[in-house]
C-alpha cells in the first residue's frame, strides 16, 4: 500500500506540524506529493529531506515524491540544493529542473549534507564567503555578527555531527519577509532524523525529571540548562551560544523534536514559547532567524 | 626566571589539523588542537608565560573554544600563565562564555595591545589588574594607596588576581602578564 503524504501548499515552519501529521502511522510507502506546493522556505526543505532518509533507513521501501508542478517552484527547490539531496532519499515523480544549485544571490549556503567534523568546516569557510556582504550591507550587522554568525551555524551543524546518531542537512537563506515582517532575515535551517533530544538526553538527564520526562522537557533541559549527553562539564554550550547571539541581534530561536517544539522569542514573533503533543517527527529541527536591524 | 612561549594557533592548526583550514570550528579540531599545543608546552618550565596568538585564526566557536581555552586552563593553567594574544570581538564572545562556565578568568590582548581580563572576576580585581598593568608591579599597601582602597581590600583583590594566575607574584611583589 502507499500512502499519501501533502506536502503543503506554502511548506515552513508555520505548516510543518501539518505535514508531520500526515506522516504519522507506519508500514505504507509513503508519497509525498508536492506537486501543488508554491513556495517552500529552508526549513521545509531539509525537513523533507529528513522525512525521506527516516523513511529509508527505517526500513520501508524508498519514497515518492512528487516534483512541484510549477516550475518556477521547482527551479527554485534546484538552485536551493534539493533535488541533489533528494535523490538519494526518494524515487523522484515529475520534471526534475537542470539547475545548479545557489545561483541565486540570496541562497548563502544551499541544502548541504551534514556528515561529521569536515562538514562542518567546509559549511563555515562557504558561508564567509558569501554572506559578509548580506549581513553587514542588508541587514545592517556588525562585523561581530557576521562572525558570530558563522560560530552559530558551526554549532547548529554540530549538533546533529555529536546527537543525531546518523547525518542532516543545513541551509542558509535572506529573505524579505514582507508581511511577517517588513524586513529582510536571515534564516538558517538545520534537520535531521536521528534520534532526537530526548533519547540522546534520556541517560543523563531522565531520571531526575522522573515522570516528566518527555521531549518537551528534553528541549527545556538542552536550551535553558545546557543539558548534555555528556558528563564533561564544558559541553551543553552550543545552544547557548546561538541563543545569546539570537538575543543580542534580536533574532528568533526554534528547536523542534519529536513531539515538541520549543522557541527563543523576539517581539516581533508571536509564536508559543514551547508547545507539546504536537505531531510525532524523527529527529531534530533547529530555526534560526535573524532580521535586518533596521526596518527598510 | 620568568620564560615566554608564544603558539601560533593558525600554524598549530595547520600541523594538527589541515592547512586548508583557517577557522577554529568543531570539537574535534579543538581537541587535536589543544593535544598540538600540550605536546609543544611539554618542555615549559612551571614559570612560563604561554601567549597563545589568536591573530591569524578566522572564527571561533564555543565548542573549539572550550576545547582550547577551557580544558586547556582546566588541565594545565596551575601549571603556567597563559595570555591570548590577537584575540577579535568575535573570539572574546565565544571565550567569555566558556570561562563563565568554569568559573575561570585570562588576559587577552586584541591586536592593537588593548589589554582585558575575560570571565568572571570581581569588578575591584578587574580594576586592580588594571592599576597594576598601566603602573607597573606593586604589593597591597601602594595597591591600596593608589586606589584609594584599604590594604585588606587591596589584598583580596590581589589574591584574587594570583589565584586566578593574571598576575605572577616574584618578591611580594604582584606583576601582571604581560605579551
Amino acid at each position: 500500500m502507499t500512502r499519501v503524504v501533502d506536502v503543503p501548499n506554502q511548506f515552513d515552519d508555520r505548516t510543518f506540524d501539518q505535514f508531520a501529521k500526515g506522516m504519522e502511522g507506519g508500514g505504507d510507502r509513503l508519497l509525498f506529493d508536492a506537486h501543488a506546493t508554491h513556495w517552500a522556505s529552508p526549513y521545509g526543505l531539509v525537513g523533507l529531506l529528513a522525512a525521506g532518509q527516516h523513511a529509508t533507513e527505517n526500513g520501508q521501501q524508498r519514497p515518492l515524491l512528487t516534483v512541484p508542478a510549477d516550475r518556477d517552484v521547482a527551479h527554485y527547490w534546484g538552485s536551493a540544493g534539493f533535488f541533489e539531496q533528494a535523490s538519494d532519499w526518494f524515487e523522484l515523480h515529475g520534471k526534475v529542473p537542470r539547475v545548479s544549485p545557489s545561483h541565486s544571490s540570496d541562497v548563502l549556503l544551499p541544502i548541504t549534507p551534514v556528515r561529521g567534523s569536515d562538514d562542518v568546516h567546509q559549511v563555515v569557510e562557504r558561508i564567509q564567503e558569501r554572506s559578509a556582504a548580506i549581513l553587514s550591507g542588508e541587514l545592517r550587522l556588525e562585523a561581530t555578527a557576521t562572525m558570530g554568525f558563522a560560530m552559530a551555524l558551526s554549532e547548529a551543524c554540530q549538533n546533529i555531527v555529536e546527537h543525531a546518531g546518523t547525518s542532516g542537512w543545513v541551509a542558509v537563506q535572506a529573505y524579505y519577509w514582507k508581511r511577517r515582517l517588513g524586513r529582510k532575515v536571515v534564516v538558517i535551517a538545520v534537520a535531521d532524523a536521528g534520534v532526537g533530544f530526548r533519547q540522546t538526553l534520556a541517560a543523563t538527564q531522565a531520571a531526575r525529571f522522573g515522570d516528566r520526562w518527555n521531549d518537551a522537557t528534553a528541549l527545556e533541559a538542552a536550551l535553558f540548562q545546557g543539558a548534555s549527553r555528556f558528563r564533561d562539564p564544558g559541553r551543553g554550550q552550543g545552544l547557548a551560544g546561538i541563543t545569546r547571539y539570537a538575543n543580542r541581534w534580536e533574532g528568533k530561536v526554534s528547536l523542534r523534536s519529536g513531539t515538541a517544539r520549543i522557541a527563543i522569542l523576539p517581539s516581533w514573533d508571536d509564536d508559543e514559547p514551547l508547545v507539546d503533543g504536537l505531531p510525532a517527527f524523527p529527529g531534530s529541527q533547529v530555526l534560526i532567524i535573524i532580521p535586518a536591524q533596521h526596518a527598510q | 626566571m620568568t620564560t615566554k612561549r608564544r603558539i601560533n594557533l593558525k600554524r598549530v592548526l595547520e600541523q594538527a589539523v589541515s592547512s586548508l583550514y583557517g577557522d577554529l570550528v568543531t570539537r574535534p579540531t579543538g581537541k587535536a588542537v589543544r593535544s598540538e599545543v600540550v605536546h609543544m608546552l611539554a618542555d615549559a618550565e612551571g614559570e612560563t608565560t604561554v601567549v597563545i596568538d589568536f591573530g591569524l585564526v578566522g572564527i571561533l566557536d564555543i565548542s573549539c573554544a572550550d576545547e582550547i581555552v577551557g580544558k586547556l586552563l582546566i588541565d594545565h593553567g596551575t601549571a603556567r600563565y597563559y595570555m591570548l594574544y590577537g584575540v577579535s570581538d568575535a573570539h572574546c564572545d565565544s571565550i567569555e562564555q566558556v570561562l563563565e562556565r568554569h568559573r575561570l578568568a585570562v588576559v587577552a590582548s586584541d591586536r592593537d595591545g588593548r589589554i582585558q581580563v575575560l570571565g568572571p572576576i570581581a569588578d575591584t580585581a578587574r580594576t586592580a589588574f588594571r592599576a597594576i598593568f598601566d603602573a607597573g608591579p606593586t604589593d597591597p599597601s601602594e595597591l591600596a594607596s593608589q586606589l584609594s582602597w584599604t590594604v585588606d581590600a587591596a589584598r583580596q583583590a590581589l589574591d584574587e588576581l594570583s589565584t586566578q594566575r593574571l598576575v605572577q607574584v616574584s618578591a611580594d611583589r604582584y606583576v601582571a602578564i604581560k605579551a
